[in-house]
């Protein structure tokens, strides 16, 4: 009885592995625009699902049919999600294959299409969610170019900006932290680290110190440790910020010696954006800051 | 006699020194703006009544400063626009602190500083309502007040741009925009984006401004007719010819392509024209792909002429 289990599983085993020496050989594609599966190529007979931009195709046969190239795909599902498998034949036009011509180039317009459709007010609903999916698949198709690199980031990003708008607390990781292992020293790490510290931060800080002087420190430490980051001026102006704040609440609670201790710290910080970063656009919201914590303006309550 | 005359000339020259005391009275008066919402007292006191709020960015002119207990008080005049009342003119007492003039040490830097904030805070979840508006306000306020700073021509287009973009919500949202004739709409208000162009000639930010003005001449609704993507397209492409410096040429060039690509798909049944259409837009995309190589542009570009080739459908998708 357990022989036979064991075998049954080797069995499995085996099966699974073969699949993944398929899929590893065989051609990757995506589709460009929403497409429809058909149980056979020309398209005729009932359709076998649907497939969204940006879908990761595995490419099994090539057949022409009516004078048109159709593709036999499976469509795989992405871990994690509630995706679903499924095969059947695509136009070939409407896939694009790793080894099209301008392969990468035509994705990542797509991708870039799809986002600027989502800001439109009355863009396609979908449009983030496939700007997402195209970016990643350039990213995983094309790992090595300059395209790949980026993709990997914008679809991290959107991935990031999607979980916060649907509310997720605390936001998954997992696309952030490969974008740091995959490309570290880039600036695409610096943007990533930056992004996760938004998991870092508290939520309301119901006027109490502790909450601005954890934040402060943290955004201090980033702005340390990622000098060269396009985000490494906000991230000390988010601290001189916070340590500004921090002085209000003590001077509301007459804690003068500490009061003066932060505002000072915080004059320190925004004096150092300003000298570091002249031609940030921080720049001027530090000289800003330095102007209202010397006039004593409440900074807590007021805009970031 | 002579004493009469003595009266007489003493008399002229103190008339004269009157009524030239008075224009060099409203002299003496400084520009400025208020960094944060400022409540406005008839009295240097917070307990006084109040007479209405300067909003960030409003014009004032400052009358004098004072100490008062050890706090600053600022006593101005300003212009206040309150809900939907007409503006008018008051005078009253301000927090000090928050009123920077052009006297004000650094004051440009400080100006710009607060409406970038401003606008940040606009962008925000929960932000302050109309911070929009605030940044609007205090961007013109600075290009008024130091025409010279480095910041100057920047601010103008932010402030123009922001003007533009909040009319045109407002002029895109009515039920004439969707007539086909731009000319069937009401025009968004270009006068703060023409003195950008015409103060700041060939600066980029100019050629930004010359892009938004493109929105006045645009059609609403096309209804599947070809003469606005035609329309369209040659004035696209007549910008990124003439701005190739802009940081909109490669957009405008896409844009042009686009609606060329637009036109393949309205010929369908007259081939002629399609294929004109097509090679225009084929033209286009490859001057766009070649000349702005690090550009996002480029990429769509790429793709548009990949759904070209294809005989992909571009109109509606």
């Amino acid at each position: 009885m357990n022989a036979r289990r064991l075998l049954y599983r080797l069995a499995l085993a085996v099966i699974g592995l073969a699949l993944t020496c398929a899929a590893a050989d065989r051609e990757h594609a995506t589709p460009i625009r929403e497409l429809v599966l058909a149980p056979q190529p020309g398209g005729s007979g009932q359709s076998v699902a649907q497939v969204e931009r940006g879908r990761d195709l595995l490419i099994l046969a090539r057949s022409s049919a009516g004078n048109e190239m159709w593709l036999q795909v499976t469509v795989l599902a992405q871990p994690g999600t509630r995706q679903q498998e499924a095969t059947g034949w695509a136009p070939a036009k409407l896939a694009i294959a790793m080894s099209s011509p301008n392969a990468a180039d035509i994705i990542f317009g797509a991708a870039v299409d799809s986002e600027i459709e989502a800001e439109k007010p009355k863009g396609r609903r979908s449009a983030p969610d496939d700007a997402q999916r195209l970016y990643q698949r350039v990213a995983q198709f094309f790992p090595d170019t300059d395209s790949g690199r980026e993709a990997l980031w914008r679809a991290a990003d959107i991935q990031w900006q999607l979980d916060r708008a649907r509310g997720k607390k605390p936001i998954d990781e997992t696309a952030m932290q490969n974008v740091i292992r995959k490309l570290p020293g880039t600036r695409y790490a610096d943007l990533a680290a930056y992004a996760l510290l938004e998991n870092q931060l508290c939520g309301d800080w119901k006027g109490q110190a502790a909450c601005p002087a954890q934040e402060a420190e943290i955004y201090e430490r980033y702005a340390r440790e990622h000098p060269r980051s396009p985000k490494a001026a906000e991230a000390l102006y988010n601290a001189a910020w916070r340590t500004g704040v921090i002085a209000d609440i003590y001077r509301v609670r007459n804690n003068k010696e500490q009061s003066e201790a932060s505002h000072n710290r915080a004059l320190a910080l925004a004096q150092e954006l300003a000298n570091q970063f002249p031609q940030a656009e921080w720049k001027y919201r530090a000289e800003t800051l330095i102007y209202k914590m010397q006039k004593n303006i409440p900074l807590y309550g007021t805009s970031e | 006699m002579a004493l009469k005359q003595k009266a007489a000339i003493l008399g002229a020259a103190c008339l004269v020194l009157l009524l030239s005391a008075v224009p060099g009275h409203a002299a003496e008066k400084e520009h400025g703006t208020v960094i944060g919402d400022a409540d406005i007292y008839v009295a240097p006191d917070f307990k006084a009544q109040r007479v209405g709020r300067a909003t960030r960015g409003r014009d004032i002119f400052l009358i004098e400063r004072s100490k008062i207990d050890n706090k600053d008080w600022a006593h101005v005049l300003a212009t206040i626009q309150e809900g939907l009342l007409q503006p008018r003119e008051i005078s009253g007492w301000v927090d000090g602190r928050l009123v920077v003039t052009v006297s004000t040490p650094n004051a440009d830097q400080i100006i710009y500083g607060e409406a970038v904030d401003s606008e940040h805070q606009q962008e925000l979840r929960g932000g302050r309502q109309k911070a929009d508006q605030d940044a609007m306000r205090l961007y013109y306020r600075l290009y008024e007040y130091f025409p010279g700073s480095p910041l100057a021509a920047e601010s103008l287009w932010r402030a123009a741009d922001l003007r533009w973009q909040l009319e045109k919500s407002g002029v895109f949202s009515r039920p004439s925009a969707r007539e086909m004739d731009a000319n069937s709409r009401s025009q968004i208000d270009d006068e703060t984006m023409r003195e950008l162009i015409k103060k700041f000639p060939g600066t980029r930010w100019a050629q930004l401004g010359a892009y938004d003005l493109l929105d006045n001449k645009i059609c609403g609704d096309w209804k599947g007719e070809a003469k606005c993507p035609e329309k369209e397209s040659d004035m696209y492409e007549h910008y990124a010819h003439e701005y190739p410096q802009s940081p909109k040429a490669p957009e405008a060039l896409y844009n042009a392509a686009w609606r060329q690509a637009v036109l393949v798909d309205m010929y369908a049944k007259e081939r002629g024209k399609a294929d004109k259409a097509r090679k225009k837009s084929l033209d286009i995309i490859q001057e766009l792909t070649t000349k702005y190589t690090e550009s996002d542009w480029r990429a769509r570009g790429v793709q548009l002429r990949y759904l070209l080739e294809q005989n992909l459908p571009v109109y509606g998708q």
